[in-house]
């Protein structure tokens, strides 16, 4: 077997033209091009490259122009745009000219079970007396999702004071913690790390990481995303017209977006009074806790961008716990308290709200909210300091 | 590993550069045969070992012939091993579940056990593309290829492996073996033919499937309107879908140099199923020509036996498609319009006085008939479309109007492309904005549910 076949024969020559001069040309082989006459030649293809260089680059800086965005007072991303990346990172941009301190957080810190205007970000703003606080929560992001939210949309962050939120919830299960060998469809997958560190739950095809991958690092695809999701109900152009077969998708792009609306606003029965039952959580310890590790990155993120960090822990529904798990939970919020402290970072781990202030395990109420803002504001140094933004970085919290 | 998804994109962006690096040197080939395997392997590496023995039967098959006598014996071994493979693979559980209804029917308390195999992706194309080079061989037509990695490239070539075109020795193996002149041309030529298939699968089939995958999937729940929209729309749906597939393998081939044939030529606008069958999947039904319709007798034998040989051709094609009798019965149908149209053509009448925008358009209305037993998910369920066709109420269709612009749109196109007017579409700011617009669309507002293409079932 010649498996080089440097010397072979060649294929008589019945069906193809003849060699001459010893060389194929191109035209031995000539087969019809097509049946269209889009066929670009190499100068026609620089042309339409740079074409569509300017528009990647120029269409979502001059869609900014086009397209209302004013927030206003207790502005929180709508729930429906939870999605929209590219709208957080307007957003970013606008917070960080007009607010001093930037709450970030998951539906704890967005305020699921409260109106806009009873969240923790708008309860600081009327202690403080004037509009200092950013709700920067994002409803269903975990802290997975959350650092590669701050590293890829949340660039214009920088040189801020910065109260993020620990929800320890995300360490309550395995699950929570993404680490069940069983796939698992969680929040906001295109946030993740697609590929190191491997995330176990996650087993979605190499070809949808690379387009994650793609959107998050190509500002045109997430504006682009950003019109589906504002404008197009969450779908793409196709699905959305199976769903309004005779409407002109052209008029569904009002360039009005979608104000704050209120969610779940009326869920005032606590979780008690709605007979949940108390849990036994199956807490992952912290050393081996893939959200705990994405949360420190998301620190140093933030640090990194001469941010001043300010970590509030919880305040946890500890009253849903029974068993062994209110133990391990306080293990774990001391081993937290401990790295905090090792990291020099400023930190407050409130006590529990009373328990009839919780939705849920971990959602405080209109109450809670007002009782949270109240106590953060009353500790010291971290209240003060956020408050009143001192010059130098706060130290530690001390007992 | 789809075209249309970016892995398909990071695999040609290491590929690419490196077979061009290597392309002038003895490893080339090699890269290209190592690059296929792995593309081959991706959908399922077990696959590897059929491609491999398949390939290297024929090369030994081809290689016995070349030393012996009894050559017929040699061509024999290839086509029962290769059809055999095919049969048992692709047909396995078609003729078991027929032999089950057959015994229950005779009231036989034995049932076979289904076979329970995966179809192995491509086995169909690159099939017959091993058996036309073996039989080309055979028929003196070519020279037996002594380099196994050339001959295996041949058959294992990426871009046309899963989906064809189902390219011959001629073509494909005599380019890899002459190493064409390669230019820029190639490229931007390459490069334009991907991004029309690249925006034909994902911007237009993919967005018509929504709309047939609904009404199909229940056909007895909609009225004549939406199936025959549905009917409609999956007519350019499969066109969009497999010319878009083809348009892929071509432009990436064309990037490396080797120029694949031309598998469609706006079928829609044929003047009649002669000419639609000359420009639709044209590689097949060219190998069904060659290698099937020919060596029966063709259209020797007087008309009789030309009809046979005809229908034959066209029900083993129907067959070829899916292990189904839906797909029996779509090539059986087209046999039959063939005879009409054949003798149709033959009268003064048709051929002179019919303006041939009405034979496109029987032909088109025929052939859209003919796609409602091709999609189906069984006899009965075409039975019930067909039915319901003429007999249903006129409920509104709630067929998203973008949808059939698009197609209006592609028709157009295809009608100026073959009128005198054509010199617009040759326009330099015509062409330009075409492919702006479709780049742009894709890049915005296209589905990104990175559906299979329909042909690699087959």
């Amino acid at each position: 077997m010649n498996l080089f076949g440097n010397k072979t024969n060649r294929i008589q020559k019945k069906n193809v033209p003849d060699i001459q001069d010893g060389s194929f040309s191109a035209n031995a082989f000539d087969v019809p091009f097509g049946s269209n006459c889009v066929r670009l030649s190499g100068c026609e293809w620089v042309a339409v490259g740079i074409i569509i260089s300017a528009l990647f680059y120029l269409g979502p800086i001059l869609w900014e122009r086009i397209e209302k965005f004013e927030p206003e007072l207790d502005y929180r991303l709508p729930y429906e745009l939870s999605n929209d990346y590219w709208l957080y990172n307007r957003y970013c941009r606008w917070a960080c000219s007009q607010h001093e301190t930037l709450v970030i957080g998951d539906s704890v810190i967005w305020g699921h079970y409260a109106s806009e205007h009873n969240t923790l970000s708008h309860h600081l703003n009327e202690i403080a007396g004037r509009n200092r606080f950013a709700n920067m929560g994002v409803d269903g992001i975990h802290p997975a999702a959350l650092e590669g939210l701050l590293r890829y949309y949340g660039q214009a962050i920088s040189e801020k004071n910065v109260i993020l939120h620990l929800n320890p919830l995300w360490m309550s299960s395995s699950k929570h913690d993404l680490q069940t060998d069983k796939e698992f469809h969680f929040n906001h997958p295109g946030l993740v790390p697609q590929f190191v560190p491997k995330i176990p739950c996650y087993k979605v095809p190499y070809s949808k990481r690379m387009s994650a991958v793609v959107e998050r690092c190509v500002a045109f695809f997430s504006w682009a995303s950003h019109l589906k999701i504002a404008y197009f109900e969450n779908m793409d152009l196709p699905t959305w017209t199976m769903e309004h077969p005779c409407e002109n998708p052209l008029k569904a792009v009002s360039f009005v977006l979608r104000t704050s609306v209120s969610h779940n606003q009326n869920e005032h029965i606590s979780w008690a009074q709605r007979g949940v039952p108390k849990e036994d959580f199956p807490w992952v310890r912290l050393e081996t806790s893939l959200q705990w590790n994405f949360f420190q990155r998301s620190i140093d993120i933030l640090r990194q961008r001469g941010n001043r960090v300010f970590v509030l822990v919880g305040p946890f529904n500890e009253h849903m716990l029974k068993g062994k798990s209110i133990d391990t939970y306080r293990e774990i919020k001391n081993e937290i308290e401990a790295w905090l402290r090792r990291e020099d970072i400023a930190y407050y781990i409130p006590p529990a709200l009373p328990s009839e202030f919780y939705y849920d395990a971990s959602h405080p109420m209109s109450e809670g909210y007002a009782m949270l803002a109240k106590q953060i504001c009353e500790n010291r140094p971290f209240g003060s300091d956020i408050l009143w933004s001192g010059s130098n970085f706060a130290a530690p919290n001390r007992d | 590993m789809l075209f249309h998804t970016w892995s398909f994109a990071l695999f040609f962006l290491i590929v690419y550069p490196t077979y061009l690096a290597l392309k002038r040197t003895r490893f080339g080939l090699a890269w290209l045969l190592a690059a296929s395997y792995f593309f081959y392997g991706c959908f399922n590496p077990l696959y590897l070992l059929l491609i491999f023995y398949s390939t290297l039967l024929d090369y030994i098959v081809v290689a016995r012939m070349a030393k012996s006598r009894r050559r017929k014996i040699w061509l024999s071994i290839s086509i029962v091993n290769n059809i055999g493979l095919m049969g048992f693979f692709k047909y396995g559980g078609f003729v078991t579940e027929n032999l089950n209804v057959l015994l229950s029917s005779l009231g036989a308390a034995y049932a076979i056990p289904a076979p329970g195999i995966l179809l192995p992706v491509g086995i169909s194309f690159y099939t017959l593309q091993s058996v036309s080079y073996v039989i080309d061989y055979y028929r003196g037509n070519i020279e037996r290829e002594n380099s196994f990695i050339r001959h295996a490239t041949f058959v294992s070539f990426f871009p046309r492996l899963v989906a064809g075109p189902i390219e011959r020795a001629g073509n494909l193996l005599a380019q890899l073996q002459n190493r064409p002149a390669f230019s820029t041309k190639d490229i931007s030529d390459g490069l334009s033919l991907f991004i029309v298939g690249l925006f034909k699968k994902v911007a237009l089939a993919d967005y018509m499937a929504l709309y047939v995958d609904k009404v199909y999937a229940a056909p007895e729940q909609f009225q004549s309107p939406s199936l025959l929209l549905a009917t409609f729309l999956f007519c350019w749906q499969i066109y969009f879908d497999f010319s878009g597939y083809t348009d892929m393998a071509r432009g990436a081939a064309r990037m490396m140099g080797l120029r694949l044939m031309l598998n469609f030529n706006n079928p829609y606008l044929a003047t009649g199923l002669g000419d639609f069958w000359s420009r639709w999947h044209i590689s097949l039904s060219s190998w069904f020509k060659d290698y099937v319709y020919i060596p029966l007798g063709g259209n020797r034998k007087g008309t009789f036996n030309t009809y046979r040989n005809m229908f034959l051709t066209m029900v083993l094609s129907g067959l070829w498609h899916g292990a189904a009798w839906t797909f029996v019965i779509w090539g059986a149908v087209h046999a039959l319009g063939r005879f009409l149209t054949r003798e149709l053509e033959r009268t003064s009448f048709y051929k002179e006085k019919v303006p041939k925008i009405i034979k496109q358009l029987l032909v088109f209305v025929f052939v859209t008939f003919t796609w409602i037993f091709f999609r189906a998910e069984s006899i009965i369920d075409a039975w019930v479309i067909v039915t319901r066709i003429f007999s249903s109420g006129l409920a509104n269709p709630h067929c998203p109007l973008l949808a059939l612009a698009f197609v209006f749109a592609v028709w157009s196109y295809q009608f100026v492309y073959e009128s005198r007017i054509r010199w617009v579409l040759e326009l330099r700011a015509v062409r330009i904005v075409i492919l702006v617009l479709m780049v742009l669309y894709l890049s915005i507002f296209a589905a990104s549910s990175e559906q299979p293409f329909i042909y690699i079932r087959f």
